[in-house]
């Protein structure tokens, strides 16, 4: 770490505008994840369009700080009126609303923000130490492994679409395609593009990200026409005072609770595809069975709100990981991201952080002091909220949709990004109504271009497909990305009591050790070994039942 | 055999294949440069269509929908059902339409009035109207005085 580049990237984050544009930042995503029906992934998006004309590090400082408050806003709603303001915030409800109506709001939203504060703090210590580690593993990458890897992650990301994979695996396959139209990057030829001068331009995919993600959420939002015109909760006046000192000394009790959560968190982030939304549920899942009693859960019980927070905070450090090292984001929102470094030119990859000292390190900063933002604004944005939850849902859709508009305007001054924004949220609410996920076409259309560059690059050196397969880190991805596709069937047949399931974790490991033992170094080999003995073992176990 | 909603999206998800498969035999050969840029999209159009495939057996397997009592039975209710998302995609794309003769400032305004009118009714007209100038003109002013972008103005209005 040198210390001119620090003092340099605190002298981009110190600026008053900077600090200035994320308290308003961080102010934003709180609102936005404390109202229902609005995600993070939303206010995110939205926010792009207005940092385009900013400096980098300031730019990227905001969205950073919207998404911070983003994912810590969802308690407010979560623990006062039992509706999660974002699907992050799902498990929160569980003991935080029964704790509010046991009348101790604010030890419930105490415990929430400091949770959120630990959580997030957490993953921005691991983001700073792993981040370059896993830049210097990138660095081994070739084409080869650069395209599988963007396999891997569509795979990983529509498999987590559960029983819907096939759906997830087509929206992946859209959003490839949908990066295709328009001039070929390489040689320049048009393609699909039916002899339209739009369509030969393609589709700037900032204005497909906000169409899909925000504009057909909107839509949804507003689809019933009573809820639409009914206030968003029905809670009147609230006096609720956070309790710090008494969630801070129940947090130091149950500092085990923290630390599992926020790993959990980290390591969800981390697998592409997989957000808060998961990580919530099984940080709050781990927390009971590790519970010395699990029957107050679902009453009150505070680790009951201490897991989903620290953990649905602690993701984004992990989603940010890969994005910073590999140029690979982990979840919607880091792909939002990835589409800010974009538009600033800056194409993250394994040389990201060394050629891009300030900016990366910019970055590491302004999530540490949007978490201290975010602690600062809880109690003032309570009052706000409270007064934003009377406004009928149809006035923000109305007001946001008109904003939008300017924003992916703003974007390249061209009205034909308004007209993708129109058609791609046309698309996204048609795929919505068929229960086709969106994250699986996001990282589509965000990765399509590095996978066909790479496949591009890889042909050009070497005419020999194996290599996708038998190269080492090549054939790792493409393991796992099997045994990820493989994983919803997987989980099906284990809740049907299959006995194949019984060697799919030994068979994976297996699978896993062979790559791992043809790479270089010490390190790998020995984790092959280890792999295969806990193969061997887990193995072992699943024969054993059936032999009795 | 049972068509439910899968099945329709199946169909008409391989019907886009095969469009695309033909479209991609428009696209131009170079004679340079290692991988044809036709070969990238159809390995994508390839691979989709064998998933669509997929999603077209398993939706021929689940059988019919499940009834569902709410779902709209006639033309009529069916437009009711969505209305208010018909109203979006109807007023967003005349806004479209009228940016380049009323500029932006003017459209947005309208269209922000008109959709929240047709959303909430005439009984908060006042409100929206006030909100609408307020959003939509406080944001282009912040654009046009703040960033300096330069919004599309009206062939009619000048501004």
């Amino acid at each position: 770490m040198e210390w001119d580049t620090v003092a340099a990237a605190f002298g981009q984050i110190g600026q008053w505008q900077t600090i200035l544009l994320m308290i308003g930042g961080v102010a934003a995503g709180l609102l936005a994840g404390s109202i229902p029906g609005f995600t993070i992934a939303m206010a995110v998006v939205l926010t792009l369009p207005f940092t385009f004309s900013m400096p980098p590090e300031q730019g990227l400082a905001t969205m950073i700080a919207v998404l911070v408050g983003g994912l810590s806003g969802g308690l407010m709603s979560g623990i006062l009126t039992g509706i999660p303001g974002t699907p992050s915030s799902v498990a929160t409800t569980f003991d935080g609303f029964p704790m509010a109506r046991q009348g101790d709001p604010g030890f419930a939203l105490g415990l929430g923000v400091w949770s959120s504060f630990c959580g997030g703090m957490i993953s921005a210590v691991m983001l700073v130490l792993f981040a370059p580690q896993l830049a210097q593993i990138g660095l081994e990458f070739l084409p080869w492994d650069f395209f599988m890897l963007v396999i891997f992650a569509l795979t990983v990301t529509a498999s987590l679409a559960g029983a819907n994979l096939i759906k997830g695996l087509i929206a992946g396959a859209m959003g490839l395609l949908i990066r295709t139209v328009g001039e070929d990057e390489a040689v320049g030829v048009g393609r699909f593009d039916f002899g339209s001068d739009y369509l030969l331009s393609g589709f700037d995919f900032i204005a497909v990200l906000i169409g899909l993600f925000a504009f057909s959420q909107l839509l949804a939002d507003v689809r019933d026409p009573a809820k639409a015109t009914r206030a968003l909760t029905d809670m009147g006046a609230v006096r609720v005072r956070i309790e710090h000192r008494r969630a801070i000394r129940e947090l130091l009790k149950r500092w085990v609770v923290v630390v599992r959560s926020a790993f959990i968190g980290i390591f969800t982030g981390i697998l592409p595809g997989a957000g808060g939304s998961i990580a919530n549920i099984l940080a709050y899942d781990q927390a009971k069975k590790a519970s010395k009693e699990p029957e107050t859960f679902g009453k009150g019980n505070p680790a009951g709100i201490i897991a989903p927070e620290t953990s649905n905070n602690a993701v984004e450090g992990g989603a940010l990981t890969p994005l910073m090292a590999l140029g690979i984001p982990g979840d919607v929102t880091a792909a939002i991201m990835l589409g800010a470094l974009l538009i600033h030119d800056i194409v993250p990859g394994p040389t990201f952080i060394a050629e891009q000292p300030v900016l990366s390190y910019s970055i590491f900063i302004a999530f540490f002091a949007a978490n201290f933002i975010m602690l600062g604004l809880q109690s003032v944005m309570l009052r706000v909220f409270v007064l934003v939850t009377r406004i009928p849902m149809y006035i923000l859709a109305g007001c946001i949709l008109g904003l939008a508009s300017i924003g992916v305007f703003a974007l390249h001054n061209s009205l034909d990004d308004v007209h993708t924004l129109f058609w791609f949220g046309l698309l996204g609410f048609a795929m919505r109504q068929f229960g086709f996920p969106l994250a699986p076409m996001i990282l589509g259309v965000v990765l399509g271009n590095v996978a066909e560059i790479n496949l591009a690059r890889a042909l050009a050196i070497d005419t020999d497909l194996t290599l996708f397969v038998t190269r080492p880190w090549a054939m790792f991805f493409a393991i796992i990305a099997v045994f990820s596709a493989v994983f919803p069937w997987y989980q099906t047949a284990r809740a049907r009591g299959d006995g194949w399931t019984r060697y799919y974790a030994p068979a994976m490991l297996l699978a896993v050790a062979l790559p791992l033992s043809m790479m270089d170094g010490l390190l790998r080999p020995i984790l092959a070994a280890t792999s295969v003995t806990i193969a061997l073992w887990l193995g072992w176990r699943a024969l054993r039942p059936s032999k009795a | 055999m049972a068509v439910n909603r899968d099945t329709i999206s199946a169909i008409v998800l391989l019907l886009i294949c095969g469009g695309l498969a033909w479209a991609s035999l428009d696209i131009r050969e170079p004679d340079y440069g290692q991988l044809s840029p036709a070969t990238w999209p159809r390995i994508i159009v390839g691979a989709m269509s064998v998933l669509c495939l997929i999603y077209l057996f398993q939706s021929l397997r689940q059988g019919p929908d499940p009834k569902n009592p709410d779902a709209p039975k006639t033309v009529r209710a069916f437009l009711g059902y969505w209305k208010n998302v018909i109203w979006c995609f109807v007023m967003f794309a005349i806004y479209l339409i009228a940016i380049p003769w009323v500029g932006l400032l003017v459209a947005g305004i309208g269209f922000v009035f008109l959709l929240l009118t047709a959303l909430g009714g005439v009984r908060l007209a006042w409100l929206h109207a006030l909100l609408a100038t307020i959003v939509v003109g406080g944001m282009w002013a912040f654009f046009t005085f703040g960033l300096n972008v330069f919004l599309p103005r009206g062939e009619w209005t000048g501004f």
